[in-house]
Formats: C-alpha cells, sequence, structure tokens
C-alpha cells in the first residue's frame, strides 16, 4: 500500500496507470485515512485475530493442495503432508497453531469490547456479527479436528457430535445431519473438509467485511466517553482527542502482528502439530478428551444431566450474542456496571475451573 | 542328589577327560554328522514304567421314573421346607439342568407326580435320597455318557471315561477315596451352569480358583504329600497374569495343561506336546534342536521355564549371573553308569534354570551359549537404542511413524530370534539376530534423520524470530520518526 493518496492527482507510473482508469483514491483515502480517538485502546486484539485468519486462509489453501478427504486416504495425506512434503510440518503446524491462537485473540477482543462496554450504542449490531464470527470460528474448530483422521480426531468427533445429539427435540436430527449417518464415517469427513474450507470460510468472510464496515463506519469507541444518545441533551464535553489510524495506528498493529507471528513460528517449531494412529471406529482410546476450548462442555456434562449440559451453553452463547439487546444500561465505566461485570467474572472464573477439571 | 557330590566328584575328576569329549560331541552344531547320537552315551532307560490304568466302571443305565420334568411334585414341597431347600429349588431352575427338563428324580429318584411324601420319596417308587460320592460320577456319566442322550445338546460325552482315566478317578477307582474331586466338585449339584457361563465356577476365568479350593488346601492335600504353592506360583506367573488380570481366554487355565475330566500332571514325554498346543512355532523349532534328539533325557521346556511358575523368558535364562554355578555331575549324568540324564530337582530354584547348570564352562557348548546369548544380548541393544531414538525423536513432537514401522520389522526380526534359540542352532540364531540389528539401525537411523530435522527446525526458527525482530526494529525506527514529526 504505497500508493500517495494524499495527492489529487493521479501517480505516475504503473499505479498512476491504474488510477486514471479506476479513480480509486478517494476510495482508498475515505478507507484509510480515517481518525481514532486517542484514548481508543483496542490492544490490537481484533487486528490480531484478523491476521491470524489471514494466516488460516493461505496455510489452509496450501494444505488442502495436498489433502484427500477420505478415509482411506485423510490420514495418509496428513502423515505426508507432515514428513514428506517441503515444510509441509510448517505449514500444518503453523494451521494448527493458528487456530487456536485466534480463537484465544477472539475471545481476547470480546473481552476487552465487553469490558469497554463498546458493543452499547451504537455498536450493538457490530457486536452481533462479531457474535456470528465467533461461532463461525468455533465451527471452523470443530469441523478441521476431523479432517486428519487419527484417533483422537475421530472419537473427539464421535463425542462433538453425540454432545449435539443431546439438544432436546432436535438432537437425533442433528446428530444425523452433523454426521451424514449414524455413525462418524466418510459421509462426516466429506462433510466436514466442505464446511471447513468452502461453506465457512466463505461465511465468515461475509460476516467479517459487514463487522470492519461497520467498525469503519462507526469508528473506533472511546473507552472514557460514551457515545451522545440522539434525542439526549449531554453535558458540553471538551472536543475528543483524536489521531490518525494510517500511519499510526496501523504500524503499532502491524508490530503486534509480528509479535504474533514470532510466537506462531516458536509453537511451531517447538511443538508441531503431532499425529495418533489412524483412526479406527473398533477402538476406543481409553481418555477421549475434546480440544480445550471444548473442555468446559465437555466437564459440565458429566456433572449434569445431558439436557441442561447441552441447552445451558446454548442459552449462555445466546446471551452473549444478543448482549448488547439484553443489557440497556447506558453506563460505559466499569466501576458502574457492577453486575455486568460480576456475572462476566463468574462466567470467566467457572468455565476456567470447568476447563481445569476437564482437562486433568 | 546333593549328598552324593563328594563321592561322585574325585571318580569323575579320573574320567573327566572322557566327559569332556563326549559333552563336547553333544555340543556340536546340529547338523554335523559327527554329532549323531551313536557317539552318546545316552542313558535311554526307559522311566518308571506306567502302572496299568484301572478301567472305568461299567456305566450305570438313568434313573427311571414317573413323570417328568413338568412334574412338580418334589419343587411343590421341598421349596416350603426351608430357605435352603427354597435356594436349592431355585438353583436348579435357573441351571441348564432345570431349563433343559433334567428334574429332581432323575438324579434321586421317587415319584415327582405325586405331592404326598409317602409316594414320592417312596423307595418302592425308586427313592435314592442323596447319590454317594462314589455313585455321583456314574449318575452323571449315565446320561452324558449316553450320546443318543447327548445329541440335542452338542456336547462331548467322552468326559465318563476321561474321568476315570484321571489321577481323581483312579483313586476314587482304586483306593475307594471319596475326598477326590468329582463330578459335583466343580459343576456344583442343583445350581450346574455350562462353562460357556462366566458365572460357572468352571468358566476359563475361574478354573484356577476353582482347583486352588482343593489344591491350595494343605489340610486337603496333606495326606497326598502333594505342594500347595501350584496357585500362588500361577497366579504371578505370564499364564496367570494374562488370564486372571487381562482376561485373556486364551491364556492357559490349570485344565489347559492338565486336563479337566482327565485331569493329571503331563508327563516329562509329554509336555513338549502339551506346550506345543499352544506354542507351536515353537515345539516345531524346538523338534529341531539337539535338546530334542536327546529324547526323554534332554531337557523340556519346563528345564528352563517352569512349570506353574513361567515367568516372561528373556537373556537372564542363558548364563548364571555373576559366575558360573556350582555343577553337579549327577544333574546331567547318572552316578552309576554316567549315562546322561536329567535331574529334574537341580531345577527346583528359577535360579538354576541356566544353560550353564548342565553345560561346563569347559565345553564347547559352554561357548556356543555365550555366543547365542551376546547374539541375542546385542539384537535386543540394537532394538532398545532404536526405540529410545524414536522416543526421543516423538517426545520433540516430530512424527515418528516410519521409524515405528521399521522398529516393528526389528522387533518381528527379534522375536524370530528369541524364539530360534530353542533350536540351539548358532548359525540360525546369528542369522536372525543380524536382521534384527540391521532393521533396527535402519529404525534408529530414521529417528536420527528425526532428530536432526527437529535441530535444524530449532536453527531455523533462531533465524526467523531475528528477521521478525529485525522488522520489528524496523518499525519502532518509523514510529519514532512518526511521532518526532507529530
Amino acid at each position: 500500500m504505497t500508493v500517495d493518496v494524499q495527492r489529487n492527482e493521479s501517480p505516475g507510473g504503473l499505479l498512476g496507470w491504474v488510477d486514471t482508469r479506476l479513480h480509486l483514491g478517494p476510495f482508498i483515502n475515505a478507507l484509510l485515512h480515517v481518525r481514532i480517538p486517542r484514548d481508543a485502546k483496542t490492544f490490537y486484539l481484533g487486528g490480531i485475530t484478523l491476521f491470524l485468519f489471514g494466516i488460516q486462509v493461505v496455510t489452509g489453501t496450501l494444505l488442502a493442495l495436498y489433502y484427500r478427504p477420505t478415509p482411506d486416504a485423510a490420514y495418509e495425506s496428513v502423515l505426508s503432508i507432515t514428513s514428506d512434503v517441503q515444510f509441509g510440518w510448517l505449514i500444518r503446524s503453523v494451521h494448527h497453531w493458528a487456530a487456536n491462537l485466534m480463537l484465544v485473540f477472539l475471545v481476547l477482543h470480546l473481552l476487552r469490547i465487553f469490558a469497554q462496554a463498546a458493543y452499547k450504542y451504537p455498536r450493538e449490531i457490530t457486536w452481533i456479527v462479531g457474535g456470528g464470527l465467533l461461532l463461525i470460528t468455533i465451527g471452523f474448530g470443530f469441523t478441521g479436528y476431523l479432517l486428519p483422521w487419527d484417533q483422537r480426531a475421530y472419537w473427539a468427533t464421535v463425542v462433538g457430535t453425540e454432545i449435539a445429539g443431546g439438544v432436546p427435540l432436535i438432537g437425533s436430527s442433528l446428530l444425523l445431519l452433523l454426521r451424514g449417518g449414524a455413525e462418524v464415517s466418510e459421509a462426516t469427513l466429506g462433510r466436514f473438509f466442505g464446511i471447513h474450507v468452502l461453506v465457512l470460510p466463505l461465511l465468515l468472510a461475509g460476516l467479517l467485511a459487514l463487522h470492519l464496515l461497520f467498525v469503519h463506519q462507526q469508528g473506533l469507541a472511546n473507552p472514557k466517553r460514551a457515545e451522545p444518545r440522539p434525542g439526549r441533551v449531554t453535558a458540553q464535553q471538551p472536543p475528543e482527542k483524536l489521531k490518525p489510524f494510517f500511519p499510526d495506528y496501523i504500524l503499532d498493529e502491524v508490530i503486534a502482528w509480528y509479535a504474533v507471528l514470532a510466537g506462531l513460528v516458536i509453537l511451531a517449531s517447538l511443538f508441531p502439530a503431532g499425529l495418533e494412529p489412524k483412526a479406527d471406529p473398533l477402538v476406543t482410546p481409553e481418555h477421549i478428551k475434546p480440544e480445550w476450548y471444548f473442555l468446559a462442555v465437555y466437564q459440565l456434562l458429566k456433572l449434569v444431566p445431558e439436557t441442561v449440559g447441552v441447552v445451558a451453553p446454548v442459552i449462555l452463547v445466546t446471551i452473549i450474542v444478543l448482549l448488547p439487546l439484553l443489557d440497556r444500561n447506558q453506563e460505559i465505566r466499569p466501576r458502574r456496571r457492577p453486575i455486568a461485570i460480576l456475572l462476566a467474572l463468574i462466567l470467566l472464573v467457572g468455565m476456567a475451573v470447568l476447563t481445569y477439571f476437564g482437562g486433568r | 542328589m546333593r549328598s552324593l557330590r563328594p563321592f561322585l566328584l574325585p571318580g569323575l575328576l579320573a574320567v573327566g577327560s572322557l566327559f569332556l569329549a563326549s559333552i563336547a560331541t553333544a555340543g556340536a552344531p546340529a547338523g554335523d554328522p559327527a554329532s549323531g547320537h551313536g557317539a552318546l552315551q545316552v542313558s535311554q532307560a526307559t522311566p518308571t514304567p506306567e502302572v496299568p490304568l484301572e478301567s472305568a466302571p461299567p456305566l450305570p443305565t438313568p434313573i427311571t421314573h414317573r413323570g417328568d420334568a413338568s412334574s412338580t411334585g418334589c419343587v411343590d414341597c421341598h421349596s416350603k421346607v426351608d430357605n435352603k431347600q427354597a435356594g436349592i429349588a431355585d438353583d436348579w431352575r435357573a441351571s441348564i439342568h432345570g431349563k433343559e427338563g433334567v428334574g429332581c428324580a432323575d438324579c434321586h429318584g421317587g415319584d415327582p407326580t405325586s405331592d404326598e411324601i409317602t409316594v414320592g420319596m417312596a423307595q418302592a417308587a425308586g427313592f435314592q435320597g442323596v447319590p454317594d460320592r462314589e455313585v455321583t460320577v456314574g449318575l452323571c456319566g449315565s446320561c452324558h455318557a449316553n450320546a443318543e442322550r447327548m445329541r440335542p445338546y452338542q456336547v462331548a460325552t467322552d468326559q465318563y471315561s476321561k474321568y476315570f482315566s484321571s489321577v481323581h478317578g483312579q483313586r476314587l477307582l482304586t483306593a475307594n477315596d471319596d475326598r477326590v474331586a468329582i463330578c459335583t466338585d466343580c459343576h456344583g449339584s442343583h445350581g450346574v451352569k455350562p462353562a460357556s457361563d462366566p458365572t460357572a465356577a468352571v468358566y476359563p476365568l475361574n478354573v484356577p480358583a476353582l482347583c486352588a479350593s482343593c489344591h491350595a488346601d494343605a489340610t486337603k492335600m496333606e495326606s497326598y504329600g502333594i505342594p500347595t504353592d501350584q496357585y500362588d506360583l500361577y497366579k504371578v506367573s505370564v499364564h496367570g497374569v494374562q488370564l486372571l488380570e487381562a482376561q485373556d481366554l486364551r491364556a492357559p487355565t490349570c485344565a489347559s495343561c492338565h486336563g479337566s475330566h482327565a485331569a493329571k500332571p503331563p508327563r516329562s514325554d509329554e509336555v513338549v506336546a502339551v506346550c506345543g498346543n499352544c506354542h507351536t512355532a515353537t515345539q516345531a523349532l524346538y523338534e529341531e534342536s539337539a535338546h530334542s534328539r536327546l529324547e526323554r533325557v534332554g531337557p523340556k521346556c519346563w528345564t528352563c521355564h517352569g512349570t506353574h511358575d513361567v515367568s516372561e523368558p528373556n537373556e537372564s535364562l542363558f548364563l548364571h549371573e555373576g559366575g558360573v554355578p556350582e555343577y553337579v555331575c549327577a544333574t546331567c549324568h547318572s552316578p552309576t553308569d554316567q549315562s546322561l540324564r536329567l535331574e529334574m530337582d537341580r531345577f527346583e530354584d528359577p535360579g538354576d534354570r541356566r544353560c550353564d547348570t548342565c553345560h561346563h564352562e569347559r565345553s564347547l557348548i559352554y561357548s556356543q551359549v555365550e555366543a547365542i546369548a551376546g547374539a541375542i544380548g546385542g539384537a535386543r541393544t540394537a532394538y532398545d537404542t532404536a526405540l529410545l531414538r524414536i522416543d526421543d525423536a516423538a517426545s520433540l513432537g516430530m512424527i515418528v511413524a516410519d521409524a515405528d514401522v521399521a522398529a516393528q520389522e526389528a522387533k518381528t526380526e527379534l522375536i524370530k530370534a528369541r524364539a530360534a534359540v530353542h533350536t540351539t542352532k548358532l548359525t540360525t540364531i546369528s542369522e536372525l539376530t543380524d536382521a534384527t540389528v540391521a532393521k533396527a539401525g535402519a529404525a534408529e537411523a530414521l529417528a536420527n534423520a528425526k532428530l536432526a530435522d527437529s535441530d535444524f527446525r530449532r536453527q531455523a526458527m533462531v533465524v526467523v524470530i531475528a528477521l521478525i525482530a529485525l522488522n520489528v526494529l524496523v518499525l519502532i525506527g518509523l514510529r519514532r520518526r512518526l511521532h518526532a514529526q507529530a
């Protein structure tokens, strides 16, 4: 992005040749040259999540060149990617770790927005779309986990789909829909692959575009002052201090991306993605555990009746996604929102405890 | 036998050279025409002659009576007498007999169609009460040895004749000893269950405890003068652990080696065939060996592996640890004519089940044993080393599937080499240990390649992190300039 967009006349050379035809200057101007509150503290979490998604698209595409989505060939193709393909281990390990980190940063981003009350007027829709992005990301994790077709993948999916089968009323249909049959089989692998590489990426790209468009339209929230609501008299405040989005903020964001990239390289090098023995529907491993982000639900199911254990997380996720519609408190300072903050803390501690015991 | 040593040793020293020569000849590799039997002073004296078996008594005819199993006269009353009697009725109903229409009167006689005690249990109606232990076997046999009677159930009908060939049956017949096990001691009386029923005392997993209920009881065994430690030894043996702990029904129970109805300890000349029932391949290898050619006086499976206390075999079975043992001539040579023999008592202690208990350290065979032990030990070390390297690579997160496959191939060769020890042929064993070492080497090379790859990844990681750090430094510089401009 080296276009000198501040000049009104088109630049020379190739870029000028393009610009004289498409007149992209004003568009890029509008995209980049926005001003953001100097007090805005994003910790670059949303941007990092976006960066990790980009990494997933690139590494995922490369993996798809070698991966074969049938029970006969899936395991061997992953083995070949990891052992034979040049730098295949790196691509697969980065894909594996970036998937985990993407979810981590997405949740941190959500917590930042929650703590700063940035989901309130006028950004309710942005939050709800963000909730959709969270669900899609979990869906990526769930569908991607099966693809190596090793014992862990197979049995985690057996357990995971069984949990889905516990949903009241629609459980059995949902189970059949997810598995494409009574058992986790070739049909399951086929649809999980299709969903993972086609359905979810398209959905995510669409929602992400909306999410970014909304953020662009509304600008970043200022955690120190609530947005004035139409028709309400607000006390006169000193003018908001602003700073340019480009290049100031973007520069910091890119430094954060580099830091995450370094973390990814270290994780992928020291803890490369492993592979268990090939899936065997006739041999149930002693301990079947789902991925870490499902451990809380997994542990909850051990403690409460199945229906409660399945319905409670669904209700919780619904509440989280629809939070801006439920939380009518206009206050944005955390100290003035004790109930919301306390409930969130209880939820976080509860999930951490469940995850800890689920993982033991 | 140890008491003979002071007398034997001086005598044997005198003819020592002659003996060493004969031992050396016995130790020549198989296939060597010079090592034929003719060169050996092998005592092929027949063992203690078998006592001819007392034949089974004539099979009694089944009890005849009025009515059939649907006649409820007996149960109607007896289930009301007391809890014990009611329990007997319940056991019978749940038993295979109760289900297949074998009623009370089939064993006890009487008239089950009558509710009157004076009729149902009248001697005139053939009532016999509780059968004596001596007649019980015949009573069971009257149906169970009848092929026509047993045809619908597709079960064997040889239990009666087998029983009277057993130690139990023979004692019952010849000594009139009714303390020996009879049918009902193992199968129960009223609650007889098929052997396939996991709750039956005769279900394979329960057989060792069933036999031990008498054979581990010192009081019961006292008058027979037989040991009572078999169950304790069996429980911790490879066979016992596999059956009782792993619940692996392929593992042998007492009955697998001794027989069930025909229970009797296998004879020395039977033991190879008994073990070979399961260890078929090992038996075939043993039969190629110099040991096998010695027939009765040669070491058998139990000489090295024991009987009830069979443990996981390993290289320690070759030679005594910490030097040669005290050789006892009488272990292998008859004190009277110095011909070859095998003194089984010498192998009671598992620590003495070693090649050098027989093969003197100055014999050719001893050096051959050393060579075999060295070859097997070397193969084992090569395999273990490969496994360690594979573990190292796996613990670094490397995918070691191909090295695992190579190690598995090495393991197959090692298993074959260890089994080939039974042939006592150094060349056969060496070929297999060489193959083990070669395949273990291939597995280790694959693991080493993974380790090298892991090292490369770490070095490359440092370079990449350094490049990223450089980029970040440049960006931080840019940022400073930007802020300075502002």
